[in-house]
């Protein structure tokens, strides 16, 4: 389990403005909060969060000027384009703390290789002790043929890890390859069908107003 | 092709196209996707050439999600008419898509093949686009 320490400092000021400089400075805004205590507005270096996040469920040891808390990431917001940190909300955890976590799932072992493997959850949700939250967990999928699927039970569990998703949910499903004749059907849909399906795809603000709209139309002609 | 079955008014005002996707930027169901770069109004047509464009190519592996749906209906006055007597008749259906939005998915291909069939997808879009794999956070 990854800890990593990080030293922040309080933000003063708030709004999209502060926010901006921050981000200008290199730091990012974040707010730490949890166990009934106040939320502490804090501003955390990019360069070292971004670091940190690249593991998943990492543990933050955040050092303020008069006191350090251990806190997990809770909710990351990133630019949808460059991918750069804009926000973190970190939650206070305390050492021998039992906490609800999602945890990535990793596959292994020989498949049929005429099926599609289809990740239906890339994570689910396990209970465990807020020190040892694993990387990930694995899914063995040796001799899996097409057509069958792999629950969350199935999941190899280290110990003292307790799974919380639905042990049936579908964690990863080795659909059969569809054949190739049904994708030329698809291919065949007419194109010029196209103005009738959408005349007839909008006569529910009502038929008569639109005939209307249309006589309109062709008067102006 | 992609037509919604029923619409509340026929008739709508062009979608904002400012600002950035807040949902969908990232790869839920396959292993790679098609990014959308820059804002812009994809057409149901669009859609369904980019789909056939990577089905085509990926052959019988591989599935193919699409992630954007045309909703939104476009007008148009006909040619060479006066001004006035109201808006014109749906002409486009749309899907508003803003920067980041994740527009196609596709798995159970190898790295390759996906990039080349997404890349064929990109050249029937009206956007810059870019290709995108799934994250773990």
């Amino acid at each position: 389990m990854a800890e990593i320490s990080i030293k922040g400092s309080r933000r003063t000021e708030f709004g999209k403005g502060a926010s901006r400089r921050a981000r200008r400075d290199g730091f990012i805004p974040a707010v730490i909060y949890g166990h009934g205590e106040k939320p502490q507005h804090v501003a955390l270096p990019s360069r070292e969060l971004g670091v940190a996040l690249k593991t998943s469920n990492v543990l933050i040891d955040v050092v303020l000027d008069d006191h350090t808390e251990l806190t997990l990431p809770k909710s990351v917001s990133r630019d949808p384009l460059t991918g750069l940190l804009e926000h973190i909300d970190l939650v206070i955890v305390r050492r021998g703390e039992r906490v609800v976590v999602s945890v990535p799932v990793h596959t292994e072992g020989k498949y049929d290789q005429d099926g599609i493997l289809e990740h239906t959850n890339n994570s689910i949700e396990v209970e465990v002790d807020v020190t040892s939250i694993p990387a990930f967990l694995m899914l063995n999928m040796e001799g899996m043929m097409a057509g069958e699927s792999k629950t969350a039970s199935e999941v190899i569990l280290p110990e003292g890890v307790k799974l919380i998703s639905d042990p049936k949910m579908t964690v990863v499903h080795l659909s059969v390859k569809a054949a190739e004749v049904e994708e030329v059907a698809v291919v065949a849909v007419p194109a010029e069908g196209d103005a009738a399906a959408a005349a007839a795809a909008t006569p529910a603000e009502g038929d008569a107003a639109a005939e209307g709209d249309d006589k309109k139309d062709k008067k102006s002609k | 092709m992609l037509i919604p079955r029923r619409v509340k008014h026929r008739k709508q005002h062009h979608p904002k196209r400012a600002g950035k996707s807040k949902g969908g930027t990232t790869v839920a169901f396959g292993d790679y996707g098609v990014q959308a770069m820059e804002p812009a109004y994809v057409t149901n047509r669009q859609i369904e050439a980019a789909r056939i464009a990577m089905t085509r190519h990926i052959k019988r592996g591989g599935k193919v999600w699409i992630n954007i749906y045309p909703d939104r209906p476009l007008t148009k006055k006909p040619a060479e008419t006066r001004m006035g007597s109201g808006k014109g008749s749906p002409e486009w259906w749309i899907a508003n898509v803003k920067p980041g939005r994740v527009m196609f998915e596709i798995s159970g291909v190898t790295e390759a093949v996906a990039s080349e069939a997404m890349t064929r997808a990109m050249h029937k879009l009206p956007m810059k686009c870019r290709i995108v794999r799934r994250e773990e956070f």
